[in-house]
């Protein structure tokens, strides 16, 4: 796991929510839709709804008790497409994971992209924008923006260079060089490597 | 047996042989060593079962192991695309017949910590957290949980915090294989060439039935070679540097 996530959270320096993520998947759900609160499955015999963010309530229907959990509605999304155009349509490639929900979800959303396109890309095949413009605030030309972690068909994990990250991230020191030296990579040069 | 074999095979061995032909099997975050069992199954002993990842695909094309097993490449070969919002829906209404889920803690009764140790706003031990678990284990309806390491830290008496349980059925280790049996584990068998004193010295817990457990089944030549076809660089084996 991130190494300074794991200092900060050890020290008492963040506060951690725990939580699991089909519970933050239903919260983003919740807050895509505009409702309160959804219902989540699972979760018999965990701790988590007892010290997170759960409510256990009478399903009003059958009267089957039911676990909910309240929106989250995130100030911002900054997610990474592969193709994006000026006005802020978005495609992306193999699975969207929780992009598309994060879109929705969120009060802004700022996309870097792989590539910039053509609106007529999109309307060539609009079934294919999994994010469209009217979601978009700003869009920044990143490639290589996924860095050292993989875009599916452009580029794998770097994984010397993950290496390199977990171990630098030991001390805090080492990630400050961590991101010296990640700020000064050239990575339309990393692009063209990988 | 005349080849050797890593403590990396005899896990991805055993946990290939768990599963059943026809099963919808889900595999989730950083787990090569499942990801080297279902294929190894499906070219195997369950072709006609189903395989689905964090990946994105239904029964993708997999020619080679990967570390991060909730990339895009697994989604490639599929013939739709099935994101991370399906495989909670799916998971929910109780689609997966067997999954296979990493844990950082477990206890005698099979209760998993992935969560923290100590006190809560400022922990001992920060694990990664949640993830799937607390979903997962009491709905899909076998589970089988693994770990590249096997310490009296790893096997405890008791978890202070529950983060999942429920459906877990076996535990497979570089040691043994742990089996749930009314509501606490036993030893359903322990990997060739390991001695049952160092099982006990390594396992937190009490183990009733050391002694008389049955000994792994060793790789067989034809495991063995689809192992090394589909992971010739040796993936499977990263869990155990980072132990």
């Amino acid at each position: 796991m991130a190494p300074s996530f794991r200092r900060a959270a050890e020290k008492g320096d963040i506060d951690v929510i725990e939580n699991a993520c089909p519970a933050v998947m239903a919260s983003l759900q919740a807050a895509a839709f505009g409702l309160p609160f959804q219902c989540v499955a699972g979760f018999e015999g965990s701790d988590i709804p007892d010290i997170a963010p759960f409510a256990r309530v009478k399903d009003p229907f059958t009267g089957e008790d039911a676990l909910v959990v309240p929106a989250v509605r995130p100030d911002w999304a900054i997610l990474h497409v592969h193709e994006a155009d000026v006005r802020g349509n978005a495609r992306i490639y193999g699975t969207p994971v929780w992009d598309r929900l994060m879109s929705r979800a969120a009060k802004r959303v700022i996309l870097t992209a792989e590539k910039i396109v053509e609106t007529s890309h999109f309307v060539a095949q609009p079934e294919l924008t999994i994010i469209p413009e009217i979601f978009v605030e700003a869009v920044v030309h990143a490639p290589v923006g996924a860095w050292p972690t993989a875009v599916y068909q452009h580029y794998d994990i770097d994984e010397p260079a993950m290496r390199r990250y977990l171990d630098l991230s030991r001390t805090p020191e080492g990630f400050r060089q961590y991101l010296d030296e990640t700020a000064a990579h050239d990575r339309v040069a990393l692009g063209a490597a990988a | 047996m005349s080849q050797s074999y890593s403590p990396a095979d005899m896990m991805a061995v055993a946990m290939a042989r768990l599963i059943r032909n026809g099963e919808v099997v889900f595999v989730g975050v950083n787990s090569p060593l499942p990801l080297a069992a279902v294929t190894l199954a499906r070219r195997l002993n369950a072709p006609d079962c189903t395989f689905i990842s964090v990946g994105g695909g239904i029964n993708p094309t997999v020619d080679k192991i990967m570390a991060a097993t909730s990339t895009a490449d697994l989604g490639r070969g599929s013939a739709s695309i099935f994101d991370n919002q399906e495989v909670y829906g799916l998971n929910g209404r109780g689609g997966f017949d067997l999954t296979f889920l990493g844990m950082a803690q477990v206890d005698a009764k099979g209760r998993v910590n992935s969560s923290f140790i100590g006190d809560r706003e400022k922990p001992k031990v920060r694990f990664p957290g949640g993830g799937g678990g607390p979903a997962i284990l009491p709905k899909s309806k076998r589970v089988v949980l693994w770990r590249a390491g096997h310490s009296p830290k790893i096997f405890v008496e008791e978890v202070a915090f529950t983060t999942s349980d429920g459906n877990l059925e076996r535990i497979v280790t570089p040691l043994c294989i742990f089996r749930k049996e009314d509501g606490r584990l036993v030893l359903d068998s322990i990997h060739p060439g390991v001695s049952r004193q160092e099982l006990a010295e390594k396992t937190g817990f009490k183990i009733p039935n050391l002694d008389s457990a049955p000994v792994t089944p060793e790789p067989t030549q034809e495991e063995l070679a689809i192992i090394r076809q589909i992971d010739p660089d040796n993936v499977r084996r990263v869990e155990f540097g980072l132990q």
